[in-house]
């Protein structure tokens, strides 16, 4: 009976495990995100990269090692290459001057990044239409004030024509990212200018990079221009010969002699107990020859 | 070492056979057990996104486990050194279930942490690269110096029942458990001289276990405190930790008196007067409690610091029933039981227990929570479950896990040594005792 019993709570004890695989949820497609975005670095290189992800419990996951098409053109498309996802979802293309770019009446290029999916994700594309801007940036002194100008043009039915209303931004690169420094509207003439401060940190020489960006534009994508000069504070970020403090790698003193005394104190008593307990041990062993001898 | 065969029945039920209820129970906890096992194996496998915790509450319900746990081994340890230095007469049947609190809950803590750590493979950095500036290694010095000394003391108190029943000639027991208790009890046979030696280590471990419980439960409060986070950042966070500690360790010495008395029938050891003499003891430390309670809530709610009125605000509205259960429920309901003489019957006394216990968990869990959901800084684009915490089925399971375990290893103590210590009972103030 009593093993009857014990058989039955063993059974019911391995249930949990089969009872919470039937709560599984089923298998659905994943429906990705596809973005598509134009960059264009200071040297005139020309990318353009796409990512894939997905949303699960509102956490955006990579889709790795995903091969995506790249088109451009509207009505007729034209396939401009075959790239594949890195582990963080991304996959790009340099647009070189053997690419063919097929452009519309106005100037402007369309890209089409295109997944076709699979068994178990859904197909998904991304479109952008890109004109290409040409932004340049000037560092003068102007009566000993820092000054940056900024100018852009974008080609228009074959004529160069200022980029008259856009915005700029004028960033210098921190440790952990950009700080912005001011952000202009260009002008009728397509450019706008502004002061620099004075005292922003540099490096050892006082060296610090300026950057002139178009981010995110709707039109040009994300352009930038940038220049390292000796417009910065001269840093010393040498670290400084560690002390004892919390925050070094040498404790206080008082901290190493208080938490010494402490525990050894406490382990003391402990070695107090011990050796009681081998005192016990030896008088019962002395106990025990003694009457072996009477 | 003598015994008479009714002491030796009474406080070992399980040592010699083992009931069904027994197997059963322990089988109920096994499986409780079991299912945490595969919130474990859930969590290694995928990680902690399965549990609640994100960017902003990176501690969740492990945390709050721990410090609630860690709380009933040091309460367990200042219980039991107490009554033991002070030779409190009516201790002797009690004082055993108080010191196995101690251990088993000790054993159990920890664990809530490495549920917690992301980087379980880095966890040897704190013994290989320890700074002794930060409250984290004091708090790993602590414990394991605490589980040191909380074994010793436990192991001195059972020395004389392991002689008890090496020598009792009638005790069918299998010849390893025979052999277990030979080498356990060191040879002891009780000559005056080993009487004298046991006697002084154990009020020395008694002395130590109190003067620790005090230390290392306040370490764990300054983990908190040393911190500038809103709601933790208090002077009074050690002694308010180490004041909630015995409250809740004082509720589940009750429990535990209850359920041992009513499972084993040891209604002739475990009477009426240790029910109330623990319950009064109850009620003052929940006027103590209720007091630090009330006197840190304040402090925080005149100094109007933003992010301490943010934060009182919280517990206030989203927070407001757990609030008002943890801090004025739990407190005043078992003191209001226990207060009048009238309620004081033993059912009523371990109700009151119960609410005390639960109401410093969720206590815990309000002082944990809702301050990592009150972060300094504004988030960019910040979504509620950034910010939010609730805990999800593994934590539940894990949390359940480990109540099992503390019941099963209570269990298992049962079966190899006494719930209440024989040489204690049967000394010859047994009848002063139960007066």
């Amino acid at each position: 009976m009593r093993k009857k019993i014990i058989y039955a709570i063993l059974v019911l004890s391995v249930l949990p495990f089969f009872t919470l695989r039937t709560f599984g949820q089923e298998v659905t497609k994943i429906t990705p995100y596809v973005t598509l975005q134009y960059l264009k670095n200071s040297e005139s290189k020309r990318i353009l990269q796409t990512t894939l992800t997905y949303s699960k419990n509102r956490m955006e996951i990579p889709l790795q090692g995903m091969e995506i098409s790249l088109f451009t053109g509207t009505e007729k498309k034209e396939t401009i290459a075959h790239v594949v996802t890195d582990n963080k979802g991304i996959a790009k293309f340099e647009i070189t001057g053997d690419t063919k770019l097929i452009s519309d009446k106005s100037g402007a290029w369309t890209f089409t990044s295109e997944y076709n999916g699979n068994d178990s994700i859904d197909a998904g594309k991304s479109e952008i239409v890109i004109k290409d801007v040409n932004l340049e940036m000037s560092l003068t002194l102007v009566d000993t004030i820092k000054t940056i100008t900024v100018k852009a043009t974008v080609m228009e039915n074959g004529k160069e024509k200022p980029a008259a209303g856009e915005v700029v931004k004028i960033l210098v690169p921190r440790m952990f990212s950009n700080l912005l420094i001011s952000e202009l509207t260009l002008d009728d003439s397509g450019s706008a200018t502004a002061e620099f401060p004075s005292d922003l940190p540099g490096n050892k020489e006082g060296n610090l990079t300026v950057l002139a960006k178009f981010e995110e534009n709707p039109v040009f994508g994300n352009v930038e221009k940038s220049e390292t000069l000796k417009w910065g504070l001269t840093t010393d970020y040498s670290v400084p010969k560690s002390h004892r403090a919390l925050w070094t790698k040498t404790a206080p003193k008082w901290m190493i002699y208080t938490l010494s005394v402490l525990l050894t104190g406490v382990w003391g008593h402990y070695l107090f107990a011990l050796i009681s307990l081998i005192r016990i041990n030896i008088n019962a062993k002395r106990k025990a020859r003694e009457e072996y001898k009477i | 070492m003598e015994a008479d065969r009714k002491l030796i029945t009474d406080l070992t039920p399980e040592i010699e056979k083992t009931s069904i209820k027994w197997y059963i129970t322990f089988f109920i906890f096994l499986a409780f057990f079991a299912v945490g096992i595969y919130g474990l194996y859930q969590q290694i496998d995928k990680g902690h996104i399965v549990t609640g915790m994100r960017d902003n509450v990176v501690w969740g319900f492990y945390i709050v486990n721990f410090i609630f746990f860690m709380g009933l081994s040091y309460s367990g340890a200042l219980i039991s050194g107490v009554l033991h230095l002070f030779h409190t007469g009516w201790r002797k049947p009690i004082i055993r279930m108080a010191e196995l609190i101690t251990i088993i809950s000790l054993i159990i803590g920890p664990f809530f942490i490495f549920f917690c750590i992301g980087r379980l493979d880095r966890l040897h950095f704190l013994f290989l690269y320890p700074r002794i500036q930060s409250p984290i290694t004091w708090d790993v010095i602590a414990i394991i110096t605490d589980l040191v000394g909380c074994f010793l003391y436990l192991y001195l108190s059972f020395i004389e029942d392991f002689a008890i029943l090496r020598d009792y000639p009638d005790l069918k027991v299998a010849p390893w458990k025979k052999k277990l208790y030979k080498t356990l009890s060191l040879g002891f046979t009780g000559t005056e001289q080993q009487h004298k030696i046991l006697s002084n280590a154990r009020m020395v471990m008694a002395a130590m276990v109190i003067a620790i419980a005090i230390i290392v439960y306040s370490v764990l409060a300054w983990i908190f405190g040393v911190t500038l986070q809103p709601g933790w950042h208090s002077t009074i966070f050690g002694p308010y930790f180490v004041i909630a500690a015995v409250f809740s360790g004082t509720g589940l010495l009750i429990i535990l008196m209850w359920i041992f008395r009513k499972i084993y029938h040891l209604e002739e050891y475990i009477t009426q007067r240790h029910f109330v003499n623990v319950g009064v003891l109850l009620t003052v430390i929940a006027a103590f409690y209720g007091y630090f309670t009330f006197s840190d809530y304040l402090t925080k709610w005149y100094g109007s610091i933003k992010m301490d009125s943010i934060l009182i605000d919280k517990l206030f509205t989203d927070y407001y029933s757990l609030f008002i259960f943890a801090n004025y429920i739990g407190i005043l309901l078992p003191c209001i039981i226990i207060a009048f003489p009238k309620f004081r019957t033993i059912p009523n006394i371990t109700i009151a227990a119960i609410i005390a216990v639960t109401a410093l968990l969720v206590n815990r869990y309000i002082i944990v929570i809702p301050t990592l959901e009150t972060p300094f800084l504004p988030i960019q684009d910040t979504r509620p479950d950034w910010i939010t915490y609730s805990p999800t089925w593994v934590e539940w399971s894990l949390t359940l896990a480990g109540v099992s375990v503390f019941a099963m290893l209570f269990m298992l103590v049962s079966k190899i040594a006494p719930i209440i210590s024989i040489s204690e009972m049967q000394e010859k103030d047994k009848n002063e005792i139960m007066k």
